[in-house]
């Protein structure tokens, strides 16, 4: 693609993909919205997007739906461009949100505000602060990024690990109602979300993507050996940190909405990587696909048992457990990552 | 090791160290470079001299690759510095090193699915900018760099389906294509068979007549004296001797340097020293 004097690159595999995923995405929204206990015929719930329909229809499209589609879009895309953040740096693509401590700091603050240890905090300035504290704590102890993000992530997994029982100790000592109220923080749902919440997060979106695009040929070439890509010019210490700044950033405030929803920062990458191939660091395509992922998992959890709803974060448990073993059983050698 | 020992006596010769040469661009100030606690270059003033060939020759460990590293800075000074133009490396930013000085490190491994052009392509990182990111000047030295690395049948095959050797070529593809002024290159032969050790030897010949500075880690002696204009010998992280191979090659230095007797012939076409290796020096007559 050329403008002008100047040329860029863009292959084009990335970018058929990304259009293909696009649409789908569209599609699940329009279904999302569609489909439910009511159903509003695709074209109703359309009209009612833009305040036109029955006030059923307004009511179950634009008050009920719409926010839950909102959330479940901004979470999923975070989580997905996280992911793929983490993985590049780390060289592994177990590196996520949820491995490095975020997703367990967030819980534990959450579920101790929500039981009443400290009442100052929505439980999602808490998840946000528990995210920051995880974030914080392991940074601190790994000494900044190291090589390869490794310590980074080993580090996180203890963080995460004592968090994780500070949430179940806390779980232990409170009420049965009190425990109960706290149980959406510790699987992960769309159900309960702040819209300040949403709003932040849709906010960080905005900035934190097209950043990590900029980033994206500099990321290219941290899959080099160090000593090759500061050759090259890169200034590694520096875009590791910045790396995880934005990786933590999206990740703490996804986290914050819907609590630690699992597996979709995993997922999503990967699949992420083998639409776009090895020539790229697909961060915008890891947000579709996470997004994706995110509101198929959420469908499949207001659907399959209705009723009766399953949090998203059990279904994306129940889905992603097997993809991984999947993704670990079929792996023969060292891939893109 | 004795002192008195560290530059081989050979009368009549000039084999002095000499740090002040006027002609160089890149130069270390006694300078120390350590892996962690261990300390293995220290002390150390090197000039490197512009335009020519420079080989880097020593023992295993005597820290070859340690001070190539350094000289790129990859592995950051402990004291002293390294000085491109007089500036000291560590203050200059990343960018602009990288479009001086190109580093091509010994086994360097690259993602599966990247093909040879993508990875000559990375070569023009340093030139581009977030709006410049890619132009006609890119094009042109990607396919000159493959031209001088005999890789156009290949340029689209991943990296994972070639041999050892047209892996290495690409790699040292990549650094051509960097085109910077001093080029250094730890064993770039290490994989290659004869015959592509020596298009790769003959190409690095080339950049320096192009007014390039390479500097190569080689392990091989007499392809070291072959191709050199300037050899440093190292020993322990100094330098034994230094200066052009028919100067400073003698049984003598072979000894101190590996232990080895051995008889020093000429190249009958190039009149450079051949080592014919003898056998390793007894014990307790090692240098």
């Amino acid at each position: 693609m050329a403008v002008g004097p100047y040329a860029v690159l863009i292959p084009r595999k990335p970018l058929l993909g990304t259009a293909a995923v696009l649409v789908v995405l569209i599609a699940a929204s329009a279904v999302h919205l569609s489909v439910g206990e009511i159903l509003v015929h695709p074209l109703d719930a359309l009209r009612a997007l833009f305040g036109d329909g029955t006030p059923r229809d307004l009511l179950v499209v634009e008050r009920l739906r719409l926010p839950r589609l909102q959330a479940g879009l901004a979470v999923g895309a975070a989580l997905g461009a996280a992911g793929c953040l983490m993985q590049t740096l780390a060289q592994n693509r177990l590196a996520t949100p949820d491995t490095v401590g975020l997703n367990d700091g967030a819980a534990a603050f959450a579920v101790a505000s929500v039981t009443g240890l400290t009442t100052s905090l929505l439980p999602s300035g808490a998840a946000l602060t528990g995210a920051a504290t995880a974030a914080a704590l392991t940074l601190a102890l790994s000494g900044g990024a190291g090589r390869g993000g490794y310590r980074f992530l080993v580090v996180g997994l203890g963080v995460g690990a004592v968090f994780g029982a500070v949430t179940s100790l806390v779980l232990a000592r409170s009420a049965a109602d009190a425990a109960n109220a706290a149980y959406g923080w510790t699987v992960g749902t769309l159900n309960s979300r702040e819209q300040d919440a949403v709003a932040l997060l849709a906010l960080a979106l905005v900035v934190v993507l097209p950043l990590a695009m900029v980033l994206g040929r500099r990321l290219l070439l941290l899959r080099l050996s160090d000593s090759v890509a500061s050759g090259l010019g890169v200034r590694i210490k520096g875009l590791r940190l910045a790396v995880i700044a934005l990786a933590v950033v999206l990740g703490g405030l996804a986290v914050a909405v819907a609590g630690p929803l699992g597996m979709i920062a995993l997922a999503a990458p990967e699949a992420a990587r083998r639409i776009a191939g090895p020539r790229t660091v697909p961060v915008l395509l890891s947000a579709l696909a996470g997004a994706l992922f995110t509101l198929l998992a959420d469908l499949l959890g207001r659907t399959v048992l209705a009723p009766l709803e399953i949090p998203v974060g059990l279904v994306t448990a129940v889905v992603g457990g097997p993809y991984l073993l999947w993704l670990l059983l079929t792996t023969r050698t060292r891939r893109s990552l | 090791m004795n002192p008195d020992q560290s530059v081989p006596v050979n009368p009549g010769q000039s084999v002095s160290a000499h740090p002040a040469e006027p002609d160089s661009r890149l130069r270390t100030r006694d300078l120390r470079l350590a892996h962690g606690s261990r300390v293995v270059v220290d002390g150390l003033d090197l000039a490197l001299p512009e335009h020519q060939v420079t080989v880097i020759v020593g023992p295993n460990g005597c820290g070859k690759s340690t001070l190539l590293g350094g000289l790129a800075r990859t592995l950051p000074a402990r004291s002293g510095a390294v000085l491109l133009d007089g500036r000291e490396l560590t203050r200059i930013p990343t960018r602009e090193i990288a479009r001086t000085i190109g580093m091509l490190p010994q086994s360097a491994i690259a993602p599966d699915g990247l093909t040879v052009r993508d990875l000559v392509r990375y070569g023009r990182q340093p030139h581009q900018g977030l709006l410049r990111q890619w132009s006609a000047d890119d094009a042109r030295a990607v396919e000159e760099a493959l031209t001088a690395a005999d890789l156009h049948g290949l340029a689209d095959r991943p990296l994972e389906t070639l041999s050892g050797g047209q892996r290495q070529r690409a790699w040292i593809a990549m650094a051509v294509a960097q085109e910077t002024p001093i080029l250094l290159l730890d064993e770039p032969t290490s994989a290659l068979d004869m015959g592509h050790a020596l298009e790769v030897l003959e190409l690095v010949r080339s950049l320096a007549a192009q007014g390039r500075t390479p500097v190569l880690v080689l392990h091989d002696l007499t392809t070291a004296c072959r191709y050199a204009d300037h050899m440093i010998a190292l020993k322990d992280g100094a330098i034994v001797a230094q200066g052009p191979p028919t100067a400073i090659i003698t049984p003598d230095l072979v000894r101190e340097l590996y232990g080895v007797e051995s008889a020093i012939l000429t190249d009958p076409v190039h009149d450079t020293p051949v080592i014919c290796p003898l056998r390793v020096t007894p014990s307790g007559a090692a240098a």
